[in-house]
């Protein structure tokens, strides 16, 4: 473009670069989510290791990093619930909590109190809801299922990346699933003149669409034409479970209904990938089984 | 929970100098580091770390530390048992506090979360769970504030994270996240703070006070180029980012827990307790052991602080009764005061300082890079089984056998 060459003379940056051949800032093509990998089993369940302290092992776990984004999620249940006031007669009682490590934002160390920062109180809530459409609960009345996100690095889109992390958790806790909830996160900003459709922000992107940190403080700002959507669905069943949209659409429905479709193909790729995930778990268990797998040191 | 058939057994077991998984008194378990040096990986990791012994830091390797985001992190786990500490060093600049504008500021935290496994910090709790909150905040206090006093004094060299006198020191902020600890919480925490430190990198910043010589990060002054007076020119290359000086000498913390058994019920005038000190216990062994402690050794061998902490949760009465106790107890000092005798006191510290010996050794030796990957690698395995033997450090080979998870 004209406009860019005159500027490269002087100091090109590196995004620069990458926008005259359509790449974002860290060279993804717009439909392409970051490099995630999944981890389950990250902290080992009491049959894995010979505790005698089966009080401090969890059901299940699992690491998932998407990008510079790692969330470490620990499930555990079904278990007795504390308060006899707390159950519910015909299902389990879901319980979740989201916690962010004080080393997780990439700037400064912030510690977040999980007792009292909203936005967290309210991805607690969301990651809740989400799961409950997917959990079969009516399979453990008066019982209590608790899922414990920790997330390590904040690159943006930690939501996104817990939901996927506590699906992974229940997973491997064994806890029926109806299907796997995967999220992904879509956008659309003004690039030059074009409108462009882009799948999983990053933190810097966010901040870019939505005028504010992504993770921290409250939605709204930034131009009236980006849209910054979070989405989770249950892809085999074509269902959305959850999608927050802060940003004010310009473009009407169709807008709204393109970057949603955006955001439905990322979660494809997500639960491919994760799908995979859960199937090479599974075939090491069952190499187990039979003798014959191969043993390896738990590396994250 | 453990009961009294087991604590005799164990005790027993621990005098004659063969514990439970078949270690001796004062050997260390086989902890696995994930830090950037010396993460299991490629075999071009492997010779990235030969480069090292000359002293140069090679930036460059294919392994990240686990946390990308930090200056520095580092991850113990010990495979096939439940211990797996996460911890981080962030680094920034601040100014230094008004009593000592010279020296650099180190912070610690402890995060014990997802001790038990996660759960009730913010939704629905009963009275349960706010003890167990209130426990798990005075654990993580305890935890913090002993190795802020056994460690933190000497873990880096603060005169040297000067920037700037008076103006701008760095401040490390090491967070050490808990996952779970099988016993001796306090060890594998300074395993990994020491790591972590060993691993963090810091750029080089030179401050531009009025234009005079000087070189390197934290001694002042340095060359006027371009920038004004009262700048920091920060280095962007991150192959002159340089670990916090004298982070090699940081000091590691070693449990030493003092079993007691009782005296043979034939003689019940012969009140003589034969106790014995060992090494790197496990949870079971911790909560039969009298009384622990830590003693904090640094890579000279010279002792940096001591610290006594109670009984390990449960002690055994005289007829043989276990005391109750609470569950996911990590560091608290419950179930009656330990005590210990002075003429005990010598031998916990000598052993403590054998251990620490061997225990630095292992750390920086090197052992668990190459060779226990997959089944397919056995020569490795047996290479690497049989330099341990001929090392001082004791042969681990036989207990590696149980200590692996399953892919």
């Amino acid at each position: 473009n004209k406009k860019t060459i005159q500027g490269m003379a002087s100091s090109t940056r590196r995004t620069d670069i990458l926008s005259l051949i359509h790449l974002r800032s860290d060279g993804r093509r717009p439909h392409e989510i970051r490099h995630m990998s999944c981890h389950l089993g990250a902290l080992p369940s009491t049959t894995a290791c010979g505790s005698a302290l089966p009080t401090s092992a969890c059901s299940g776990s699992s690491l998932v990093t998407m990008g510079l984004t790692q969330v470490l999620c620990v499930v555990k249940g079904p278990c007795d619930v504390g308060r006899r006031s707390d159950e519910l007669p015909d299902r389990a009682m879901l319980e979740v909590n989201m916690q962010t490590a004080p080393f997780a934002p990439p700037g400064d160390r912030r510690n977040v109190n999980p007792t009292t920062d909203r936005r967290l109180i309210e991805q607690s809530h969301l990651l809740q809801r989400a799961l409950s459409a997917s959990i079969l609960l009516y399979l453990y009345p008066k019982c209590k299922i608790s899922i414990t996100v920790m997330v390590l690095a904040d690159d943006g889109g930690r939501l996104e990346a817990s939901i996927n992390a506590a699906t992974l958790a229940l997973i491997d806790a064994g806890i029926p699933l109806k299907d796997m909830v995967c999220a992904c996160s879509a956008g659309r900003w003004n690039a030059g003149g074009v409108d462009e459709i882009v799948v999983d922000l990053n933190r810097r992107e966010i901040q870019a669409a939505t005028g504010t940190g992504g993770g921290g403080g409250g939605g709204g700002g930034g131009t009236s034409d980006t849209i910054y959507l979070p989405v989770a669905t249950m892809p085999q069943r074509g269902t959305i479970v959850l999608s927050q949209c802060e940003s004010r659409l310009s473009g009407g429905a169709e807008a709204l209904s393109l970057v949603l479709d955006a955001a439905m193909g990322g979660c494809q790729t997500v639960m491919e990938i994760m799908a995979a995930a859960v199937r090479a778990h599974g075939v090491g268990l069952s190499r187990a089984k039979e003798g014959r797998a191969r043993v390896m040191l738990n590396e994250w | 929970m453990v009961s009294s058939a087991e604590a005799l057994y164990i005790i027993e077991s621990c005098l004659e100098d063969f514990r439970i998984d078949g270690r001796s008194r004062s050997e260390h378990r086989p902890y696995a580091i994930s830090s950037r040096r010396s993460s299991s990986s490629s075999s071009s990791a492997k010779s990235s770390r030969k480069n090292d012994d000359d002293g140069k830091y090679d930036p460059v390797d294919s392994v990240a530390s686990p946390l990308v985001l930090s200056n520095g992190s580092s991850r113990i786990h010990l495979p096939g048992s439940s211990t797996d500490v996460l911890c981080s060093v962030k680094a920034d600049l601040v100014r230094p506090s008004p009593s000592r504008p010279d020296s650099g500021v180190c912070e610690l935290s402890v995060d014990l979360s997802l001790w038990g496994g996660g759960g009730t910090a913010t939704g629905p709790s009963g009275g349960g769970a706010a003890r167990k909150r209130r426990r798990q905040r005075e654990d993580e206090s305890e935890i913090s504030s002993l190795l802020s006093r056994l460690v933190l004094p000497h873990a880096v060299d603060y005169a040297r994270l000067v920037v700037w006198p008076g103006r701008y020191v760095w401040r490390l902020s090491i967070d050490v996240v808990v996952l779970r600890a099988d016993g001796c919480v306090l060890d594998a925490c300074s395993i990994a703070m020491r790591a972590a430190l060993i691993d963090a990198r810091l750029p080089r910043v030179r401050a531009l006070i009025d234009g005079g010589g000087g070189d390197g990060m934290g001694i002042g002054g340095g060359i006027g180029e371009g920038g004004g007076k009262g700048d920091l020119l920060v280095d962007g290359d991150i192959g002159n980012a340089r670990p916090p000086p004298g982070a090699v000498g940081c000091p590691l913390v070693v449990t030493v827990s003092v079993l007691r058994a009782p005296p043979p019920s034939t003689y019940p005038s012969l009140r003589q307790y034969r106790s014995v000190p060992i090494v790197d216990a496990r949870a079971e062994e911790e909560a039969c052991a009298s009384s622990r402690v830590c003693v904090s050794v640094d890579p000279d061998g010279v002792v940096c602080g001591v610290h006594t902490l109670g009984g390990g949760g449960a002690a055994l009465s005289e007829d043989g009764d276990m005391e109750e106790d609470d569950d996911d107890v990590c560091v608290g000092n419950t179930g009656g005061g330990g005590s210990l005798p002075l003429a005990m006191l010598g031998d916990v510290v000598t052993a403590a300082a054998v251990a620490s010996r061997n225990l630095y050794s292992l750390l920086d030796g090197d052992y668990w890079g190459d060779g226990k990957r997959g089944g397919a690698n056995c020569e490795g395995v047996k290479r690497n089984v049989s330099v341990m033997a001929n090392d001082g450090g004791g042969c681990y080979g036989h207990l590696l056998k149980g200590h692996f998870l399953i892919r």
